[in-house]
């Protein structure tokens, strides 16, 4: 096996997933405020990803205006989702919430193609698409910034959770009842929690649009994110971090080693092999939180 | 006005409703050919579909906006399938019903569930570009007509230009295929492998999991393959980002080409100027200057009647409907000639599209001979490349291969005749 091509394909990996792990945060972030998997994550970096096109393309904004722009009316979009609909469903089983997530992310993939088109739309970041070589070895320049702009997004957010904000959304995680009654605000702490995490995925989706192009498949990531967030566990940033990075490296070597061997098609077992594997092994993931609950 | 779950409940169903009832095109007439057109609009073909129509709906504008064809007007019925099969049947059940004697339903998997329905029917169903490549056997699909040239076809006019373009051989030269996982992405490879083997060339598949929106694994191995030529099948996503990442890994755009899945949309993703050079395999002239197009612009356009945005009028795929609506009308000006009174049936419609003779669209398309036993057309296109504001033909019409295509198409329509799969 070429060497080169295994580092190659390592540190592009590396890269991919901590593109893939900045989705997965906003998964994190949800979990760890209202114990809820938001299975509409993939929908909102389309979403994002979208209005950042819209406001590019269509209104003519400088693409450096569009972004933060695009992130307050996201942030916008993610607290309404929680106030319309999120907060009409407590009380209501965790199961009807989780699906209420996934009509979600059926409604806004039919919606925004339905409204801007369906075929692939440009987002340019401005990010040169020719190539890097360091001696024999080709890096990515999209990766590279997409990668390290995910891993700086990712540690915030681990700061974030030590803020008093962050304590606060926390306890809130822990228990609702018992931080209503030391006075949290508990709706407005789950409602930011979904502002944020629709921020986190506009970013994710920006960074992968530039990638790719905009269309509904930016939506597909979910499912690269929802193994991240298991693997890491559901409750951990620094989890989300670790699972990033090996996930994204198992898809990539599996791709160079095994697609040769079996004809192709194992990049996106991986995710589905790896959510398996840590549902039976370890549901609580690699650094989440084990709940016992008392019968 | 609040916004209560019933209400939202009741807005999705009837906007879910809205989306069935298809789109009429013209008034019912007396003389009247009823065309059915289910296709893909919200889901898989996205990237194809509203250009293909627009296409399609105003050159048939065109047609009825001069009175028809020999006193027969067209109607064509518009609705969606999403690439549903379930809903194309019914689509289909409901034009037949209607008395539609031709439907195209531009999807793959559609068309392969509809195969034994327009069969045993007698309806005509047009796979232009998608469908089952051995349906080009009219023997076996007598009303089945792909009417242009099916992926095996597209290989072996690629792989005859990467002859010409190394003097003449290309014996111990590599070609690289960089395909979705799918039938479709699939499709190519016995052309590839049997040319290989005649050609004396190296083949390479690097097969990648669909829709494609992650090939950053993929494009390394096919650059330290150090192919000659790179050969990208998908579509949608898959071809923006197969592109973007041949950019990325520096691949020499000249030796660098697709199917006829490549627009001046996916273009203007990737960048118009990174692009330069990559080829592309053209069934149909693209642009604005062929004296169809000319015409729709003045006659149908101009007058605001356009089915659609006319800054999409003479891209690649608007051209693609233009030209499979030609085709169509071809073939019933074909059968008013052969049966003036009709009655109109998929049978009176069959004749005059398999007796559609050098018929060129007025320089849009090559010459195409559409015969009971050959429901290809004859298999020309012709070589573009990106000269990074449209597509230019590198080569002229042309046919190339064709004896290693037509083995493929014998091989598998026999085996359907044998099976019926």
């Amino acid at each position: 096996m070429d060497v080169i091509l295994l580092a190659e394909l390592a540190i592009n990996g590396v890269f991919v997933g901590l593109m893939y792990a900045l989705l997965a945060a906003g998964i994190v972030l949800i979990y760890k405020t209202s114990g809820i998997a938001n299975l509409a994550q993939g929908a909102l970096a389309m979403t994002g990803a979208y209005v950042v096109v819209m406001l590019a393309g269509g209104l003519g904004l400088s693409m450096w205006l569009a972004i933060p722009l695009a992130m307050a009316v996201m942030f916008l979009v993610g607290a309404l989702i929680e106030r319309v609909a999120l907060r009409r469903m407590i009380g209501q089983p965790v199961i009807m919430v989780i699906m209420l997530t996934i009509g979600l992310e059926i409604f806004l993939r039919g919606l925004l193609p339905g409204l801007f088109g369906a075929s692939v739309k440009r987002l340019d970041l401005g990010i040169p698409n020719a190539p890097l070589f360091l001696g024999d070895l080709l890096l990515s320049r999209a990766l590279l910034i997409g990668g390290g702009v995910s891993l700086a997004l990712i540690v915030l957010a681990i700061l974030f959770f030590n803020s008093r904000l962050g304590v606060i959304m926390r306890a809130v995680s822990d228990n609702q009842t018992a931080s209503w009654s030391v006075g949290i605000r508990v709706e407005r702490a789950i409602a930011i929690a979904w502002g944020l995490s629709a921020t986190m995925a506009t970013t994710s989706g920006v960074l992968w649009g530039a990638t790719q192009g905009v269309d509904w498949s930016l939506s597909l990531l979910l499912i690269k994110a929802l193994a991240i967030a298991i693997l890491g566990g559901l409750d951990s940033m620094v989890g989300v971090l670790i699972a990033g990075v090996l996930v994204g490296l198992a898809e990539s070597m599996a791709t160079g080693i095994l697609d040769p061997i079996v004809g192709g098609g194992t990049r996106d077992v991986v995710a589905s092999v790896i959510i398996v594997l840590t549902l039976l092994l370890r549901p609580h993931g690699l650094f989440g939180r084990e709940h016992i609950e008392r019968v | 006005m609040k916004l209560t779950r019933r209400k939202l409940v009741a807005g999705t169903a009837l906007a879910a409703l809205a989306t069935q009832f298809p789109v009429r095109m013209a008034l019912a007439q007396d003389k009247q050919v009823l065309f059915s057109f289910p296709q893909d609009f919200t889901k898989i073909y996205t990237f194809v579909t509203s250009e293909y129509s627009q296409g399609q709906r105003d050159y048939i504008s065109l047609v009825n906006g001069r009175g028809g064809i020999n006193g027969y007007k067209i109607v064509a019925e518009v609705s969606d399938h999403a690439n549903d099969q379930p809903r194309a049947i019914e689509a289909y059940e409901r034009a037949k019903s209607q008395g539609a004697v031709l439907i195209d339903p531009l999807s793959t998997p559609v068309a392969r569930a509809l195969v034994p329905r327009v069969l045993e029917d007698k309806i005509n169903m047009i796979t232009a570009f998608s469908g089952r490549s051995d349906a080009a056997d009219g023997t076996v699909f007598p009303y089945v007509l792909p009417m242009s040239p099916n992926y095996w076809t597209q290989a072996g006019l690629l792989v005859d230009y990467f002859k010409q373009q190394d003097g003449g051989s290309l014996q111990g030269k590599t070609i690289c295929f960089v395909h979705i996982d799918t039938p479709f992405g699939k499709e190519p490879l016995p052309i590839f492998e049997n040319l290989a083997a005649r050609e004396g060339f190296t083949f390479k598949a690097f097969p990648y999991t669909p829709p494609g929106n992650d090939q950053s694994a993929i494009w390394p191995q096919v650059r330290r393959a150090r192919p000659d030529w790179t050969v990208f099948w998908g579509a949608a996503v898959g071809q923006t980002v197969a592109l973007t990442e041949a950019v990325r890994n520096g691949l020499d755009m000249s030796r660098v080409s697709s199917s006829v899945w490549l627009s001046e949309s996916d273009m203007d993703v990737v960048g118009r100027d990174q692009t330069v050079g990559v080829m592309k395999v053209e069934p149909c002239a693209s642009g604005r200057d062929p004296k169809v197009i000319q015409d729709i612009l003045a006659e149908v356009v101009g007058k605001g009647q356009g089915a659609g945005p006319e800054d999409k009028v003479g891209t690649s795929y608007y051209n693609y409907g233009v030209m499979m609506a030609a085709l169509m009308l071809e073939g019933v000006r074909r059968a008013t000639e052969i049966a003036p009174d009709g009655p109109v049936t998929g049978d009176w419609l069959n004749a005059g599209l398999t007796s559609i003779t050098d018929f060129t669209a007025e320089g849009l398309i090559p010459p195409t001979t559409v015969t009971p036993e050959d429901h290809q057309g004859g298999g020309m296109g012709r070589i573009a490349r990106w000269n990074g504001e449209k597509f230019e033909p590198a080569t002229d019409w042309y046919q190339a291969n064709q004896d290693v295509v037509w083995e493929q198409i014998h091989k598998y329509s026999a085996e359907f005749k044998a099976t019926g799969k």
